[in-house]
Order: C-alpha cells, then structure tokens, then sequence
C-alpha cells in the first residue's frame, strides 16, 4: 500500500517558514542562519503583514516567524489572522521591544514561541526546527486513499490535523478531525465542506499527520459519508472533463458573438467547465429585480468613464451571496459565502 | 477619519476612497486619479448610493475598473481601483481598519501605546 516517490518526499519533506519583518537585515541574517537546513526548509519573506497574508495564501507555509511593530500590519493582527484562518500554522514571534504584557500577550493569542531581539540566529532556527517537526509527529504515508483513512480515523476517534499532497495536482490541503470528527478543511482559499470535498476527490495523494488539532470551530456539517459520496463524484467529473477537454476551434469566437445574450445555461455551462470542483453555487438564473440596480451602475459607469459594466459580486446579508451577470437581462448566480468569489466574478465578467 | 482611510488609497492600484452618508451626503473623498470623474459624475454619486440600500457588500468589474462597495455604520464605503489592485487586500484592509472609525478613543490610545512601548 505504501510506495514513496522521491518528488513527494520532497514537496513533503520540504517546509516552507515564512519570515516577516520590516528590517531587510533581520531577514537576510536569519536566511542566512538557515541555508544550512536548506534541504528541509525553503524561507519566504514578507515586509509586513498584509504582504505575509498574501504569501499564506499562495503558498502552503508550515511555520510563520514575525517581528511585531511593522508598518500597515502589525505582527499581533498578522498572529490573530494566522490564527483565525490557519490555526494549523504555529507563530513565533520576534521582537526588538518586549515587555512581558507583550510576551504573554503574543502567547495567550496563540502564538508557539516568543524571542526578544538581540538573539541568537541559530535559536531561532533550533526552534523552528523543533516546531515543525511536530508537523508530522504522527508519521507519513503515500498512496493511500484519503476516504479509507478518514474512516478510519473517525472509528478511532482521533485527533489530528492531516497535511495532504496531491503530486498530480501539485495542490496541498489541510483536514482537522477532532475525536474522529471531521472539523474542517482548508485548500486555496476553501474552508469547510467544500475545502473537504475537493481534498477528498484527489488521486495519488501523500499524508503527513500531526498528533493535535488547533482547529476549534466545526465548520464541516454534513456526514463525513456524504462528503466522501459529493468527492467521489468530482473525482468522477474531473476524469471525464479530461476526457473531453479537447476544445473545439472558433469556441472563442462564438462565445464573443454572444456577448450581451447571456443564458443561465452558458453560465452554467462556463462554471462546469473552470470549476469541475464546484464552486458554491447555489442556483443560476434570471430575475428582473435586479435590473434597477443593474440600471444605476450602467449609469455611473458612463459618467466615469469605466467602460461596459461586466459583473458584480452583492451581498446583501441573505444566507447567500449573488454574482450579476448582465446582459439584455441579468443572469444571477447564487453563491455560498465562501465560495472564491475574485475568481468567480472575474471569470463570469468574461461573458459579457 | 483622513488617516484611516488615507492608508487604504496607499494600496497599490488605488485610485481613490469615498464614504457617504446612507442618504447620499459625501463624508470622506480622497482620490489619487480622475477616475471619480467629473462634476457631472459627482453629482451621481448620491443617486448611485441611494440604490445600494439594503447591500452590505460588493464588488463592481468595469472594462477599465472596479469599485468595492462596503456598508460601515456611518455609511457607504466606495473604494475605486485598478482592475489589478489587490482585492481581497483592499477587503481585509477594510475590515481592519472600518472598526478604527467606530473606535477612535481606542486608536489613539493603542497609537499611543505603539509610540511609547515597541
């Protein structure tokens, strides 16, 4: 059941530590420090923290090192970001003005460790190492099926957070269970059942399992057998979009002829084909109650000069949010509110 | 206020930040481009703003823009950017700052504490 593949080990072996700091010498000293670990750690940097928000969603980042007093966010919002949207990902903190409010602050927020400056390079990384071994405490395995395991976890009743790689994919996923109970997921943005689904439908995958679980909230609600029947159905529709993902010349002729006819079934059909993993979408169709606001933004889009109104993503506070795709009438497509929604619209601005 | 939303125009592809009033009324307007337009276009912006009611967030994709729409307690907020702007920055950008004009003893009080102790 076990086979290693050397490219696997490798993407799993190989930790990513993300180092944020406003001080360019900081960051090259301690990349310096840890080019002797370069076969297991690849360092990314960051000036601050809305740039290190950007690399976590990126990259697959094991490990986030920051200072705290930098310019537009601070290392305490970049530690209650971590903390909220990536509980798996442990925190040290660094700092050139530390008090101990200041240390037991950091640490009662989540944070796994708490260095002063002037320190000792090599400490630092002795910490991250440690840390990140933790990553994997529970031990590795490849080519194993992702559902079995689940089940068997859930039989089990443990606890872990499961890293899981998708060499042909190349895409990396992370799963909480807590006693058994899968919590939540998280992959490219996705969390809960939709993060689960997708994870769950990959082929030839490799795991790494951490013994605990930082995840608290349960966002996964449906049956973990429900989720597992939703993946095997995407893994279903991805093989046989490979199969006809042959794309006929003129298709993009054609698909610019009908600008400004809009159907639900050419979004839905534009849907099917960029997001066979589904994304979030609830329902496709057209409704006139929208046309006034549809009216409006045309207006001022002429008044500033902004060229053709192409889409809009509106949340108006109902259990869903809507994408308005418009046309000689608005096509609306309602989306779950965790649904990618930058990537959703702007596909969807193509059609008109 | 000024400061606040001052550090969202300082994101790359930004062209400017507008906060109106729920009726329409211009509270804040700092703009780094033309894109807001002319008299003419200013003058339809209140209407604009009249027909939001009820949305509490979106996003707008023009051929050369996109606006990003946010209901705060003291209105509107109308950020006009690049169609390569970062947006999900913009939003987080948002929601951490919008609670700094709810709060503004509170920010005082931690600008404060960053001068004095970091």
């Amino acid at each position: 059941m076990i086979a290693k593949t050397e490219d696997v080990m490798e993407r799993i072996t190989v930790k990513k530590v993300l180092i944020v700091d406003d001080d360019s010498a900081i960051i090259q000293t301690v990349k310096e420090a840890l080019i002797r670990y370069d076969d297991t750690l690849v360092v990314l940097t960051a000036g601050d923290g809305l740039e290190a928000v950007d690399r976590l969603k990126e990259q697959t980042v094991s490990i986030v090192v920051t200072d705290l007093k930098m310019p537009r966010m601070d290392g305490f919002s970049l530690l209650t970001h971590v903390m909220a949207y990536y509980p798996d990902i442990p925190v040290i903190i660094i700092t050139g003005f530390s008090t101990l409010a200041m240390e037991q602050a950091a640490l009662e927020n989540g944070a796994v460790g708490y260095i002063p400056k002037p320190f000792m390079v090599k400490d630092l990384a002795e910490k991250i190492i440690a840390t990140l071994k933790r990553e994997s405490d529970g031990g590795t395995l490849h080519s194993i099926s992702s559902g079995m395991f689940l089940q068997l976890l859930e039989m089990e009743e443990k606890s872990c957070t499961i890293r899981v790689v998708s060499k042909p994919l190349g895409k990396q996923g992370v799963l909480f269970l807590n006693r058994g109970d899968l919590l939540d997921a998280r992959v490219n943005g996705l969390r809960g059942e939709e993060a689960a689904c997708e994870i769950l439908s990959w082929d030839e995958i490799s795991l790494s399992i951490q013994n605990s679980c930082r995840q608290k909230e349960k966002c996964v609600h449906r049956p973990l057998q429900a989720i597992l029947f939703e993946a095997a159905l995407r893994k279903d529709n991805r093989r046989s979009q490979v199969k006809g993902s042959s794309v006929k010349e003129g298709e993009e002729d054609s698909r610019s002829d009908r600008k400004g006819r809009v159907s639900p079934e050419e979004v839905k059909g534009v849907l099917t084909e960029r997001f066979p993993e589904g994304a979030g979408v609830e329902d496709i169709y057209q409704d006139e109650a929208w046309d006034g606001l549809v009216e409006e933004v045309r207006r001022l889009a002429g008044f500033m000069k902004a060229g053709d109104f192409k889409a809009a993503y509106v949340d108006r506070g109902d259990d869903y949010a809507f994408i308005l795709v418009p046309g000689e009438r608005v096509t609306v497509v309602s989306v779950s509110h965790k649904c990618p929604r930058d990537r959703l619209v702007e596909t969807l601005s193509e059609l008109s | 206020m000024k400061e606040v939303l001052g550090r969202i125009l300082e994101t790359e592809d930004v062209y400017g930040v507008m906060l109106f009033s729920l009726q329409g009324a211009v509270i804040f307007r700092e703009e780094s481009s033309s894109f807001l337009g002319d008299r003419q276009a200013r003058e339809a912006w209140p209407r604009f703003v009249g027909a939001l009611q009820g949305l509490r967030e979106a996003d707008l994709i023009f051929d050369k823009i996109r606006l990003y729409i946010r209901r705060t307690d003291l209105g509107y907020l109308i950020i006009v950017m690049g169609l390569f702007a970062p947006a999900a920055m913009v939003r987080m950008s948002c929601d951490m700052l919008l609670p700094l004009l709810r709060q503004p003893t509170k920010s005082k009080w931690l600008r404060k504490l960053f001068k004095k102790e970091f």
